[in-house]
């Protein structure tokens, strides 16, 4: 028995109040701390409906306001920049300080003599920072992020993610033409880990995996195997994230709710952050940090990594293939997955398709993802 | 309104630095109630000294959420009546008389905010500061804490060693800067490699730049001299900072000095309105209008005496007044004419003053 309905994944009615109804009422990653480094830096950050403004000021905090002028709604800013002591709306010039207090109005004695511009502010919304990632709330009164995220800390990995460093050439985009919820539930799908993954993700223990809910956010853990573990030192592909001791070792890939994946492993910290574009169009960011380390060593144990792979794990993919594109080829696990949740979506609209049966164990988690949706989906009223 | 004085016992005294001395006093179980308290407020002791009693405020720098003593700590001032008698001839077993703990300065800390908080003292500032750090660090799990901490030199630094423990116990939650401003070359063996200066605009800002708040509700807490306070309010709002999210307790450092030479009148008239009665009375040279008052058995409300806590304000009706100290008035009130009479002298041959 379904629990979200097929049109959950295909329409845009359903996709729009879930923009409303999720995306407008929970935190949202916004980035990384270092996004936002210096004063000026601003980004702008697509919660839903509502598309809010960041902004860093010269004492270091960060501003949120909902990125639409007071005058005609036109959106300030685009993107992300540096150096802005102002906001300025293209349209008008109507210009506000980064307290998101309007400040000047062009003509403003000949076009709006009785315009208090002391009483118009930018709409206010919610940014705070958690463990090295700037997320940001559309409402001004949102709920402390402390409180969104309780509990949950005991079951991430030890890593600081503040004191890692994102490498230039580790941030992936992708397109997946899927529903946002397809991804996440592939992210989450405890099941598919031993079988699609076969070749790709064959370093990690699925069968000792430790999973389940906290709150809306999904916790899973499971254990390096022990081929890899013993030979480690050759295999890990970077440097040894520092706080990864025996003690703590494994893969951490915790969903947090709605919209956020991070993967929390010995030698990487990564967020997969799942935007939905259209019901059938996710967009997919992926950042990685590492332990500080050269270029050169960063080279160094990449090649030291994949000679030992060669040789102690056995490299091949799932299935042959004469095309270089064949993402069942390919060997990378991000591809076969992306190749999977599209070959779901596809089926779909078919008017044969239904789920015969949901894996008692591994598929637990996409049911309970579906129950959260609909639980949301019900506030409707609000 | 006379407010009521408690007979507390002095249950141990420390001597943290050369020139100041550390007061604790164990409340007896009836009066805890009354003397609990919030990190930053102060206390109201009243000092027999050579059969004259003197009044001042100390904040308190023991920590509300540990079962820990009221504490204190008086610097020794140059010439200071009450502070060189605390520091030379106060015994444990004394007993003082005390008010219970008041004042607007302090933090509403919750076990489950999430903020940044930064901390800026100068010299013995830090007391009420260390109060507020503490109860952050044991109560507030979430919370940051950032202090900026000017002395002298490094043996004039109050709370040096609990500050190094803190931040040993607290590493991911505490940071401290500390700057001085006349650094010795050899102190403890070892030569100072921090900040040398005071705390000013550019060093605040850099301050803030060096150490950006994780948590984003962010609250500032200033105590030091009252030119400090200022400039640190100035330059935090100059950096954006709202207002409202500033709190400045005036920390008199020359609460004996008396910093003002003024040019007092003598034989001043006055003439008091106070709760439907008027009184005349003539001043001395030198006198403040409390003085005056209390020498003419007149009882008006104050406390402090040393111009910080307000109790004794009053609105000069006509003449002109001048005041030594004055912490507890900001511009807008003493432009509207208010003074405190623990700190005013008449500078007009005739006054007329009213008490609200």
């Amino acid at each position: 028995m379904p629990i979200l309905p097929i049109e959950a994944y295909t329409s845009q009615e359903w996709l729009d109040r879930e923009k409303r109804i999720i995306f407008g009422n929970s935190w949202q990653f916004a980035g990384f701390m270092e996004d936002l480094s210096d004063p000026g830096d601003y980004l702008t950050v697509q919660c839903g409906f509502q598309n809010i403004l960041l902004v860093k000021g010269r004492d270091q905090r960060i501003r949120a306001f909902h990125n639409l002028c007071r005058h005609r709604g036109t959106q300030l800013l685009r993107a992300v920049g540096k150096k802005q002591k102002a906001l300025t709306c293209p349209y008008h010039d109507w210009t506000y300080d980064l307290s998101g207090q309007l400040i000047s109005v062009p003509e403003k004695e000949k076009e709006f003599p009785d315009l208090e511009i002391d009483k118009i502010c930018l709409h206010k919304a919610s940014v705070d920072i958690w463990r090295g990632m700037i997320w940001v709330h559309p409402k001004a009164d949102a709920p402390s992020i402390i409180h969104y995220f309780d509990g949950i800390a005991e079951h991430l990995g030890p890593h600081d993610p503040m004191r890692l460093i994102e490498y230039p050439d580790t941030k992936i985009e992708k397109l997946i033409k899927a529903n946002w919820k397809i991804v996440v539930e592939n992210y989450i799908d405890v099941y598919h880990l031993a079988h699609l993954h076969s070749n790709t993700l064959q370093m990690y223990d699925h069968a000792k995996a430790e999973f389940g809910f906290v709150n809306d956010h999904y916790m899973f853990w499971e254990p390096l195997v022990k081929k890899y573990k013993d030979n480690l030192d050759q295999l890990i592909p970077y440097k040894r994230i520092a706080e990864m001791t025996d003690e703590y070792i494994g893969a951490y890939v915790p969903w947090l709710f709605p919209s956020l994946g991070l993967s929390e492993t010995e030698s990487s910290w990564s967020t997969f952050h799942v935007i939905p574009l259209a019901p059938d169009l996710t967009k997919v960011v992926l950042r990685s940090k590492l332990e500080p380390m050269t270029d050169w060593e960063y080279m160094r144990l990449g090649m030291k990594s994949g000679e030992a792979w060669k040789k102690i794990m056995g490299v091949d993919t799932k299935y042959k293939s004469e095309d270089p594109n064949d993402p069942m080829a390919s060997g990378d696990f991000m591809e076969e997955d992306i190749f999977a949740c599209e070959q779901q979506q596809k089926s779909l609209t078919n008017p044969l398709f239904s789920i015969a049966a949901s894996a008692k164990q591994g598929e637990s988690p996409i049911r309970n993802f579906q129950q959260i949706i609909a639980g949301w989906m019900k506030t409707e009223q609000n | 309104m006379s407010e009521q004085f408690h007979k507390l016992t002095v249950s141990k005294l420390e001597k943290p630095i050369k020139d100041a001395v550390r007061i604790s006093f164990t409340l007896p179980k009836h009066l805890i109630k009354e003397f609990s308290y919030h990190p930053g407020q102060h206390l109201l002791i009243e000092f027999e000294i050579e059969g004259e009693s003197y009044r001042r405020t100390y904040s308190l720098n023991s920590c509300p959420f540990l079962e820990e003593d009221l504490q204190i700590s008086i610097k020794r001032v140059k010439a200071g009546k009450v502070s060189n008698f605390a520091n030379d001839q106060l015994k444990e077993g004394d007993t003082l008389k005390v008010m219970k703990p008041k004042g607007r300065f302090f933090a509403q800390i919750t076990a489950e905010a999430y903020k940044s908080y930064y901390l800026f003292a100068a010299g013995s500032g830090i007391t009420p500061i260390f109060s507020i750090l503490k109860s952050i660090l044991v109560a507030s799990p979430y919370s940051q804490v950032y202090l900026f901490y000017g002395n002298k030199n490094q043996d004039s630094i109050l709370f040096n060693e609990e500050l190094k423990s803190l931040q040993a116990e607290y590493k991911q939650r505490l940071e401290i800067v500390h700057i001085l401003s006349n650094p010795g070359l050899w102190s403890s063996w070892e030569s100072w490699k921090g900040k040398k200066g005071r705390i000013n605009s550019r060093e605040i800002e850099d301050f803030i730049n060096h150490h950006p708040p994780i948590a984003q509700q962010t609250e500032y807490f200033i105590c030091g001299p009252s030119s400090m306070n200022l400039d640190v309010r100035k330059s935090l709002m100059e950096l954006g900072i709202p207002a409202d999210l500033i709190h400045i307790e005036h920390f008199s450092a020359n609460q004996d000095e008396g910093i003002r030479k003024i040019d007092s009148v003598d034989h001043a008239n006055i003439e008091l309105s106070y709760q439907k009665n008027s009184f005349h009375f003539e001043m001395k040279k030198g006198q403040t209008i409390l003085q005056g008052l209390k020498e003419n058995g007149i009882e008006v409300p104050y406390s402090c005496e040393s111009g910080v806590c307000g109790s004794c304000v009053a609105k000069l009706r006509e003449g002109s007044a001048e005041m030594k100290t004055c912490m507890a008035l900001d511009d807008k009130d003493i432009e509207e004419g208010y003074i405190l009479n623990c700190q005013a002298l008449a500078t007009s041959e005739r006054l007329k003053i009213e008490i609200p």
